[in-house]
């Protein structure tokens, strides 16, 4: 079973200044996120699983595939406590 | 999506119209009748094509029926495609939560929202002085001429003849006032914060927008409302100036804003 995160599709999104701003007006929250965790937003669409998105990560940051699979573990955790993701599970086989 | 709420036979309708949206509040208790007349007389509007409103005592909102629905302690809403129904509403403050809530769902797709602020007219422009409880909306409103507060509590803000305007609401805080009943372009958006001087800043459209949000009134969920609501705040972002106000409480605050 693969789990493939994507974003939370309730919420509204902008790109502003360069950085993703999403806002959710249930509860008042306006949420901007750095130049990793936007690409790591974009590419969340519920089709792509984890270590495709680090894959990605790793190509445009030119780092290694294991620092950028920890980094996008560790960023999707944060962005799914916020309620900014969802997951898709067994959206690939 | 066509409205499955019913039509019901009534006597003749509150004809009442805020911020351009006219509204007809079928009220079939006398006592509450007149207090809503009483309430809102400073609204009152003839429109041949307003917003039915039925008010009905027993709450039997089934959630999902109508386009929007909202349930307020013991009193509900739900409006359809061309009519509102307030469920169980027993007094003049029930009907009146209602219909702010009725009005952020209606306003939204016309480029319009509720804000958490006092507006002032000064020199035909109105200046919104926003902020939550506490943040000294009252206090401006009280710090300024008389006659010139359009409402101390909830604002008004929508595009309208190609503009975005201030609008006079029925819904006021300390002041207790009827409301004053008229429009006038925003001059700039003022986020209140107390302190020891008089100064304001400019704000980037992030702050804007982080300082904006907590202070709207919406009490929607839904995807498509998020998405509009963040298009219209964007909309007056860019078209509005907006500032952080740092305040004493005096009327210096003026001054500061006029240089």
């Amino acid at each position: 079973m693969t789990t493939c995160p994507m974003r939370n599709p309730q919420l509204a999104w902008r790109e502003i200044d360069g950085e993703i701003v999403i806002i959710s007006p249930e509860d008042s929250q306006v949420h901007e996120l750095n130049e990793t965790a936007a690409l790591v937003w974009k590419l969340a669409d519920g089709a792509q699983t984890v270590e495709e998105i680090a894959a990605e990560i790793a190509a445009e940051f030119d780092v290694s595939s294991e620092s950028a699979q920890r980094d996008v573990a560790e960023l999707i955790t944060q962005l799914a406590e916020r309620q900014l993701l969802t997951d898709v599970v067994g959206a690939k086989a | 999506m066509a409205s499955r709420l019913t039509w019901p036979q009534t006597g003749r309708p509150l004809r009442i119209s805020i911020g351009h949206v006219p509204l007809s509040l079928f009220i079939p208790q006398e006592e509450l009748q007149k207090r809503a007349l009483k309430r809102y007389q400073e609204f009152a509007a003839e429109s041949n094509v307003s917003l039915p409103v039925f008010l009905r005592a027993k709450n039997s909102v089934r959630r999902g029926r109508g386009e929007f629905s909202y349930v307020l302690d013991d009193a509900s809403l739900e409006l359809g495609a061309s009519i509102a129904e307030f469920h169980g509403v027993r007094h003049e403050y029930a009907l009146d939560s209602l219909l702010r809530i009725l009005l952020t769902a209606v306003l939204l797709p016309r480029h319009g929202f509720l804000l958490h602020a006092a507006s002032v007219v000064r020199d035909g422009r109105a200046y919104i002085f926003a902020g939550r409880s506490g943040a000294g909306k009252s206090t401006v409103a009280s710090l300024s001429p008389a006659g010139s507060v359009l409402t101390d509590e909830i604002s008004l803000l929508r595009h309208s003849d190609g503009r975005w305007q201030a609008f006079g609401t029925p819904f006021w805080g300390e002041f207790r006032a009827a409301g004053m009943n008229r429009h006038f372009p925003i001059a700039g958006i003022y986020f209140l914060t107390q302190d020891r001087h008089d100064r304001f800043e400019p704000l980037s459209t992030k702050q804007i927008l982080r300082a904006l949000l907590p202070c709207v009134l919406f009490f929607s969920s839904d995807r498509l409302a998020n998405e509009a609501l963040l298009c219209t705040l964007l909309d007056l972002i860019e078209r509005v100036p907006a500032y952080r106000l740092h305040f004493r409480r005096s009327s210096d605050f003026w001054r500061v804003i006029a240089a």
